[in-house]
C-alpha cells in the first residue's frame, strides 16, 4: 500500500475519532450529574433550626459596654454588632427579625441546650469544659485578661505582685475564667455575681482591683475614663471569643464559622470588613487600632457571590 | 486544515450565494424557535394559570421579551448553530463527491456566508461558558477548515503557528488545570485538556462507511440534545427576581419574594414565585431588592486568569467593571 493510500485513511479515521470525542466530551457537558457540585450555604441554611422561623433568637449581655449594652432602649456593642452582621448573613435583616435575649454569664449554657436561644454573642469564652456542652463557631475575638484600677492606684498597683499586700481585694465574677488565675496564686479575690457588682465595688474602694477580659474593662473604661485605669499585665492566656451554638444545630454552627471566615477573608483582602467596621466603632478607640479579627476554621461553602471572588 | 497546504482530498463544494431559497428551512427555525419560546416561557412563568398568563403578556413588551430572551438563550441558540455547522462542515467535506442530494446540515453549510458564521462563533466566544470555549475552538476548526486551506501555507508554517497557539494555550489554562486536577475536578481537566487535540485532527472528512450513519443520526441527534437543553433554558424567568418588604398592620414587615410584573401609580403587581400574583399598595412597600436564583450558584471553583470558569468573556468583563455582587440578607428568606 502506498504512503498516498494510507495517509487519507489514516486521516479519516483522526477525523472520525475527534469528531466522535468531541460529541461524547459536549454531551456529557450537557448531562453533569448535579451531585458533585460543592455544597452550598444555601443547601446548609435550609437544614438549620432557624430556617422558617420569623426572627432568630441571640442571646446577649446587657451590662457590659463596648461589648453588649442596653442604650436608649437599643443593644449596642462590639458582640451585638457581630450578632447582627451574623443574623443578616442568615437572612434576618433587622432588628425587627431578631429576638435579643439578655443572658447573665451563668445562664448560657443552659439558654442554648434548652433552645430558648439559636446564638450566644456574649464575650463567650471558648474552654474546653463548655465544649462538652455546647459548641462554639470561632474564635471572633482574641482577648486578654487585665486589671482595671482606679486611676488614683496607678503608682501603688503595677503588677499582680502589688496586689498580694494584705488587705487588698480583687473582683472577678464567679464562674468566669479569670478567676482561678488570682486563686491559683493565693491572691484574695470576691466572687461577685456580675461585672457590674465588681465595677460598683471598686468604684466605691471596696475592691482594689477588678480583674476580667480586656474588652469587657475597656467597656467600664469608656464610662470612667477619668477614674479608671487599666493596668497591661499579662494574666494567663489569651482568651478566645466564640459564637456559642447549641449542638443539635450543627450547620447553624458552620454558616456562623463560614460567615465569621468571610469576614476576616474580607478584611484581609480589601481592608475592610464587617467586623472592622464593628471593632472600629466600638472597642477600637479604647484598645488601639492594631487588633485584627483572628484567623478562624470554616467549612468550604460555595454562595452567589462565589464568582466575584479572586482565587 | 490540510497541513501541507495542498488542496483537500475532496474536491469543495463552491459557497452557493444565490442558495438564499435553499435555507427557508433554516431562517424559518432561526426566527420561529425564539418566538415559540418567549411564549411558552411566559406560560410556564404564569405558573400554567391562564390569567397570569395574560397579565404577563399584557405587561411584558416584546422588545423586553426578546432581549430577556437574547440574555438567557443565546448560549443555546449559538450551542445548536454551532453544533449544527460543525457537523455540516464536516459532512459537507465527507460528501464532496457525491453527486445526489447531500444532508441538510451539509446544505446548510454551504449555503451559510461567511459574515454569518464569523458572526455566530463571535457571540458564542463572547457568550459561552469559558471552560466550555475549548470546544468551540474544535468547531470553529471544523466549520472554517475550508478558509484555513484556501490560505495554502507550508507544513512548516502550519507547524509553528500551531506550536505557538498550542503554547500559548497551555500558558493560559496550566494553572487552572493543575488547580482542577488537584482538586479531583477530573472532568474540568478533560474539558480543558482535550479539545486542543481533537482540533488537531478534526479536519477532513469522514471515512466513507461512517458518512451515511453520521448524516441519518446528526439531525435527530441535535434535536433531542437542544429539545433536552432548551427545558432548563424555557423554565430560566425572564423577569428578574425581587424581594419586596411590605409593611403590615402587625409591625412585622412581610417579605414577597416574586417578579415585579409592572407598577404603576397605586400598586405593584408582583408574580410570586410559589405562585399566584399580589397588587401591592405602593404606600406599603418599605424596600425591594434583586436576588439571585440557584441556577446561578457555581458549580466549579476554578479561575482562568481571574476569569471564572463558569463566567462568559462577556460576564467576566463586565465582573471587572462592577467587582462587587452583594447579595441581600432577605434572599435568603424561605418563600
Amino acid at each position: 500500500m502506498t504512503d498516498t493510500a494510507v495517509r487519507p485513511r489514516l486521516r479519516s479515521l483522526l477525523t472520525a475519532t475527534a469528531v466522535t470525542l468531541t460529541m461524547l466530551l459536549a454531551g456529557a457537558a450537557a448531562c453533569e450529574p448535579e451531585n458533585t457540585a460543592p455544597k452550598t450555604v444555601d443547601d446548609l441554611f435550609k437544614k438549620t433550626d432557624v430556617y422558617g422561623q420569623p426572627k432568630i433568637k441571640i442571646g446577649v449581655a446587657e451590662d457590659q459596654p463596648l461589648m453588649g449594652q442596653i442604650v436608649n432602649g437599643r443593644f449596642e456593642g462590639f458582640d451585638i454588632e457581630i450578632a447582627r452582621y451574623l443574623a443578616e448573613s442568615l437572612g434576618f435583616k433587622g432588628d425587627s427579625r431578631i429576638e435579643w435575649v439578655p443572658l447573665q454569664t451563668e445562664d448560657r449554657e443552659n439558654a442554648l441546650v434548652s433552645g430558648q436561644v439559636n446564638l450566644v454573642v456574649a464575650s463567650y469564652s471558648m474552654t474546653p469544659d463548655r465544649e462538652k456542652e455546647i459548641d462554639f463557631a470561632g474564635p471572633y475575638f482574641a482577648t486578654k485578661q487585665e486589671l482595671l484600677i482606679r486611676s488614683s492606684d496607678r503608682d501603688k498597683i503595677r503588677n499582680l505582685n502589688d496586689l498580694a499586700q494584705p488587705g487588698r481585694e480583687t473582683c472577678v465574677v464567679g464562674g468566669s475564667t479569670g478567676e482561678r488565675q488570682f486563686t491559683d496564686r493565693a491572691l484574695k479575690v470576691y466572687p461577685a455575681a456580675t461585672n457590674r457588682e465588681c465595677l460598683d465595688r471598686l468604684l466605691s474602694g471596696k475592691s482594689h482591683a477588678y480583674s476580667t477580659d480586656e474588652t469587657i474593662l475597656a467597656g467600664y473604661l469608656s464610662e470612667h475614663p477619668k477614674d479608671l485605669f487599666i493596668v497591661d499585665v499579662p494574666i494567663g492566656a489569651n482568651e478566645r471569643l466564640g459564637v456559642g451554638v447549641s449542638k443539635q444545630d450543627p450547620e447553624l454552627r458552620d454558616l456562623v464559622a463560614f460567615f465569621l471566615r468571610k469576614s476576616y477573608d474580607n478584611g484581609r483582602t480589601t481592608g475592610t470588613s464587617p467586623w472592622l467596621a464593628a471593632y472600629r466603632r466600638t472597642l477600637g478607640p479604647w484598645l488601639g487600632d492594631d487588633t485584627t479579627q483572628p484567623p478562624i476554621e470554616a467549612p468550604d461553602l460555595v454562595d452567589y457571590d462565589e464568582k466575584a471572588q479572586k482565587p | 486544515m490540510t497541513e501541507s497546504g495542498e488542496p483537500g482530498p475532496q474536491p469543495q463544494p463552491p459557497r452557493k450565494i444565490s442558495a438564499w431559497r435553499a435555507g427557508q428551512g433554516f431562517w424559518t427555525v432561526a426566527v420561529g424557535v425564539p418566538a415559540v419560546f418567549s411564549v411558552m416561557r411566559l406560560w410556564i412563568e404564569a405558573g400554567g394559570e391562564l390569567q397570569t398568563t395574560l397579565l404577563l403578556v399584557a405587561n411584558v413588551g416584546p422588545v423586553n421579551l426578546l432581549a430577556a430572551l437574547f440574555t438567557t438563550a443565546t448560549r443555546l441558540v449559538t450551542t445548536g448553530l454551532v453544533a449544527v455547522f460543525a457537523l455540516g462542515a464536516v459532512l459537507a467535506v465527507s460528501t464532496g463527491d457525491w453527486t445526489r442530494r447531500r444532508p441538510l446540515f451539509a446544505r446548510w453549510y454551504i449555503m451559510a456566508p461567511p459574515w454569518f458564521l464569523a458572526g455566530l462563533f463571535t457571540i458564542a466566544l463572547a457568550t459561552w461558558q469559558i471552560i466550555y470555549l475549548p470546544l468551540l475552538v474544535v468547531a470553529s476548526v471544523a466549520v472554517f477548515q475550508r478558509e484555513l486551506t484556501l490560505l495554502d501555507w507550508p507544513r512548516w508554517r502550519w507547524t509553528a503557528t500551531v506550536a505557538a497557539a498550542l503554547a500559548g494555550y497551555g500558558w493560559l489554562v496550566a494553572p487552572t488545570v493543575l488547580q482542577a486536577w488537584r482538586t479531583g475536578e477530573l472532568f474540568a481537566v478533560a474539558l480543558l485538556v482535550v479539545p486542543p487535540v481533537l482540533a488537531l485532527c478534526v479536519s477532513g472528512p469522514l471515512p466513507r462507511l461512517l458518512v451515511r450513519p453520521a448524516a441519518a443520526l446528526a439531525q435527530p441527534g441535535i434535536a433531542v440534545v437542544l429539545l433536552v437543553a432548551a427545558v432548563p433554558v424555557v423554565m430560566i424567568p425572564v423577569l428578574p427576581m425581587t424581594v419586596t418588604t411590605v409593611a403590615t398592620a402587625a409591625g412585622v414587615p412581610e417579605e414577597v419574594r416574586g417578579h415585579v410584573i409592572s407598577t404603576d401609580d397605586v400598586n405593584t403587581v408582583i408574580l410570586q414565585e410559589r405562585g399566584g400574583v399580589r397588587f401591592i399598595d405602593n404606600d406599603d412597600i418599605q424596600a425591594r431588592v434583586l436576588c439571585p436564583t440557584a441556577e446561578e450558584l457555581v458549580r466549579y471553583r476554578l479561575w482562568v486568569r481571574d476569569f471564572h470558569v463558569e463566567d462568559s468573556l462577556l460576564g467576566a468583563l463586565g465582573r471587572r467593571v462592577r467587582p462587587m455582587a452583594p447579595v441581600s440578607a432577605v434572599c435568603r428568606i424561605p418563600t
